[in-house]
């Protein structure tokens, strides 16, 4: 509390001069504040002063002094706060998508395959190796074009390279597959519908069959259908049986009730059968409880043609999965691609497809190397063409048989055929060949002395012919080189063993085919000489007949030798058919159109200078 | 011969089972995190033990905003990489893993989230390398590998794991995610939330 001395309304008056009123009191005052002493009263003279005292009442103090009281507001105006939202967010939003995957061990009524145990390695990677990326560059699968379904494609992408199921030990293979091999089995695998069209040689049928295994194994295919010419039945087998010894086969053969058995109740994983057994055992093979997950069909030219039988058959089979291997997926003309086509991806190219749209529309699912693209390293091929003259004998045979008949189709007139012509041509072949009066031919003679050089070498050769009888006349002649036979008449059951014993006896250095039965799906790798004693129509054909020796294990240089005889229709031939390869392989370098490689019927006409309007008119 | 069988030592109804083609007792989960223009984004594949794909799960984009970035600080990568999307990945997946490998660094935090080891295939010049040397299962030419510092256990685990695998080259498999998650994309599944 203050002193009340300091208060204004109770601070002594002293009256004094003007003098001391000035300075001194307050000095005074101060100093009885401070040191508590009497006043000092100065020497002054004391003034009278009426004072009169009274008190007159103050209205405001008689009362309660009552506060006048003021709110003030204390709170502080709130803080814009300014909540974030939209792009300021403070979380995060993230969403998850995913995608499960069938493991092999789950797909349902996968048929059991055997585990070769003595095979399989148990040998896990260091961890220094498994820190170590592999300098081979692996074989990845790549998403078709038409597979549209993501978890499909993600699938495929997803799956890991060849080489790692291959060294992973899973699958143990004999022979380590080439690099453009693992590309074709990286192609075969996603793929639905797929033509494999490989140049002969390279080696479609272990794609085709580690591709199949692959499948098998991750569970998705549990039933597939091999379908092959009969002649390469035993070669599929042993083909199986190297490059999947684990996978169970059963070839569908013997009486009707045997076959119908097969094809209705085995639950074999794999089955094979030959071309004319499926158009046989159609109605077996298209029940409708009959389904196969992949059909593969090798040698696929044989359905090139849209109203051979076989050719329905295999179009209607209950199937996934369609594979088509071949090398000469055009014979003759764009058609034949649109009909094997039309069992890889039913109802994808119309017939009526301009040949201009058919690479492109075809060009995801073939997939087509040939050797010189792809093996660098396989020993060379040379051709040879050796032009012989006929014998004297010959010389006349051919002469009067060319005079006779171009006469006889000129007498023909407008009624001559094609037929007409191609009687003619097969008779100054077969002359070309053997003169049959004097058993005359320069050719054989040549062989004769080519055989001896072959045999001295102790290498081996194949002779082919469009004929039997031929063949069968020239075993009689090359008897000391160890002749052996294979063709049409050959019984089936024999011709494995044929192949076995070219194959093992060192005394059998030669061996004489036909086109038909041997020019196709063997494995003659060993021999590496190759006579064509006479010329196919069709220079696809001898191509196969030539890559029976020219494959993948050809150690060494493969020599061909094709005969023709001068001034002969084999000349005239063989320049439309040379002149045909060339535009071919022009094409197929450029992945344009293809074109047709045999004769047509125009060309056949012109061998002998005859007009094909004249052949149009009669019919 | 009417029927030939191409194996006669095998009886189809004789076979015990896929032994050797069934080993899926050990399931590898692949972690990896891309960081791009369209921000952060996942993609997990589960596999079993030589490689085949059992699952596959990726994330949308995330894309962290300013305030996000300043709010997070250094702590913004890892949370996003190992909380946010590994976490979200690993918990999806409907395949249990015995064990995550991660070519992320940040993605290594996940080991935090989860019950399992993670392990982190690292290049041999990354600069965290040398920092967490204590934890390193083992190192090659090209990479390294190593378990969560906070983890050292997982060192003795992740190598007894994987011994019993069968894939060949632990890299090879990011390759496959990377490709798969750009596919993903291209369809449309991976669009920026």
């Amino acid at each position: 509390m203050s002193d009340w001395n300091d208060h204004p309304l109770f601070r002594p008056v002293r009256l004094s001069s003007q003098a001391e009123t000035t300075a001194a009191p307050r000095n005074l005052l101060a100093k009885k504040t401070t040191t508590q002493e009497p006043l000092l009263v100065p020497d002054v003279q004391t003034l009278e002063l009426d004072l009169g005292c009274f008190a007159i009442e103050i209205p405001a103090l008689a009362s309660w002094l009552e506060p006048c009281v003021r709110t003030a507001q204390l709170k502080l105006t709130p803080p814009s706060v300014r909540s974030i939202v939209g792009s300021n967010k403070l979380q995060f939003d993230v969403q998850v998508e995913g995608w499960k995957f069938l493991s092999p061990g789950q797909s349902a009524a996968v048929p059991a395959l055997p585990t070769l145990n003595s095979q399989l390695s148990t040998v896990p990677p260091t961890l220094e190796e498994l820190l170590t990326p592999k300098t081979v560059k692996p074989t990845r699968q790549k998403p078709p074009a038409d597979l549209v379904m993501m978890k499909e494609r993600l699938l495929t992408l997803l799956q890991p390279p060849l080489e790692n199921l291959f060294h992973g030990k899973k699958i143990e293979l004999p022979f380590k597959p080439f690099p453009y091999q693992m590309e074709g089995i990286a192609f075969l695998m996603p793929r639905h519908g797929a033509l494999l069209a490989d140049e002969m040689g390279l080696g479609k049928t272990m794609q085709a069959i580690l591709s199949l295994r692959l499948l098998l194994h991750a569970g998705e295919v549990r039933r597939a259908l091999i379908v092959c010419p009969k002649p390469l039945v035993p070669n599929w087998l042993n083909e199986l049986k190297l490059w999947a010894p684990d996978v169970p086969v059963e070839v569908i053969a013997g009486d009707g009730l045997a076959r119908k058995v097969a094809w209705t109740a085995s639950k074999s994983p794999v089955k094979l059968v030959n071309y004319e057994l499926l158009t046989r055992d159609a109605d077996f093979a298209l029940d409708g409880n009959v389904q196969f997950d992949l059909v593969i069909l090798d040698e696929a030219q044989r359905i090139k043609n849209e109203g051979n039988k076989t050719a329905e058959v295999a179009r209607s089979l209950n199937r996934e999965r369609s594979w088509a291997l071949t090398g000469t997926p055009i014979e003759n003309r764009p058609a034949d691609l649109i009909n094997i086509w039309a069992f890889v991806q039913p109802g994808e190219i119309p017939h009526d497809t301009p040949i201009n749209e058919l690479a492109h529309r075809t060009r995801d699912g073939i997939l087509r190397r040939v050797k010189e693209e792809v093996m660098k390293d396989l020993p060379e091929k040379i051709i040879q063409d050796v032009y012989l003259e006929l014998t004297p004998g010959q010389q006349e045979a051919y002469e009067l048989a060319e005079k006779e008949g171009i006469i006889h189709l000129n007498d023909l007139g407008e009624t001559i055929t094609v037929q007409h012509v191609f009687e003619l041509i097969m008779r100054l072949k077969q002359i070309c060949n053997f003169d049959q009066r004097t058993g005359q031919s320069s050719k054989l003679d040549q062989l004769t002395s080519d055989m001896a050089e072959v045999a001295e070498s102790g290498r081996k050769a194949i002779i082919f012919s469009q004929w039997v009888e031929p063949l069968e006349v020239l075993a009689q002649h090359l008897k000391e080189f160890g002749p052996l036979l294979y063709h049409g008449k050959v019984p089936h059951s024999q011709r494995q063993n044929v192949l076995g014993e070219f194959k093992s006896n060192p005394n059998k250095h030669v061996i004489l085919m036909s086109y038909g039965t041997g020019s196709v799906g063997l494995n003659l790798q060993f021999a590496n000489y190759v006579f064509l004693f006479d010329r196919w129509w069709n220079p696809a054909v001898e191509d196969q007949a030539i890559n029976r020796a020219h494959r993948i294990g050809q150690k060494s240089t493969v020599f061909v030798k094709r005969f023709i005889t001068e001034n002969t229709i084999e000349c005239r031939i063989c320049e439309v058919l040379e002149h045909k390869r060339r535009l071919f392989e022009e094409i197929i370098a450029q992945n344009g159109q293809p074109v047709s490689l045999g004769l047509t019927e125009k060309e056949i006409f012109a061998l002998f200078s005859l007009s094909h309007k004249s052949r149009k008119a009669a019919a | 011969m009417p029927h030939q069988r191409h194996l006669a030592t095998i009886n189809l109804h004789h076979v015990p089972g896929r032994t050797g083609l069934d080993n899926n007792a050990l399931q590898l989960g692949f972690l990896t995190i891309q960081q791009d223009q369209q921000g952060y984004s996942g993609g997990y594949l589960v596999t079993n033990a030589w490689g085949r794909p059992l699952e596959f799960r990726v994330t949308t984009s995330v894309v962290p905003n300013k305030v996000q970035q300043l709010l997070y600080g250094p702590t913004l990568r890892p949370y996003i990489c190992s909380d946010l999307l590994g976490k979200v990945l690993v918990e999806k997946a409907g395949a249990q893993v015995q064990l995550v490998v991660t070519d992320c660094d940040a993605a290594l935090e996940l080991r935090n989230q989860v019950q399992h080891p993670v392990a982190w295939l690292a290049p041999m010049d990354h600069s965290l390398f040398h920092e967490w040397e204590a934890t390193l299962i083992a190192k090659a030419k090209s990479y390294a590998l190593l378990a969560h510092p906070k983890f050292p256990d997982d060192v003795e685990a992740i190598k007894t794991l994987l011994q019993q695998t069968e894939v060949s080259d632990l890299a090879e498999p990011f390759g496959r995610v990377r490709e798969a998650l750009i596919e993903a994309r291209k369809m449309g599944a991976l669009k920026a939330a």
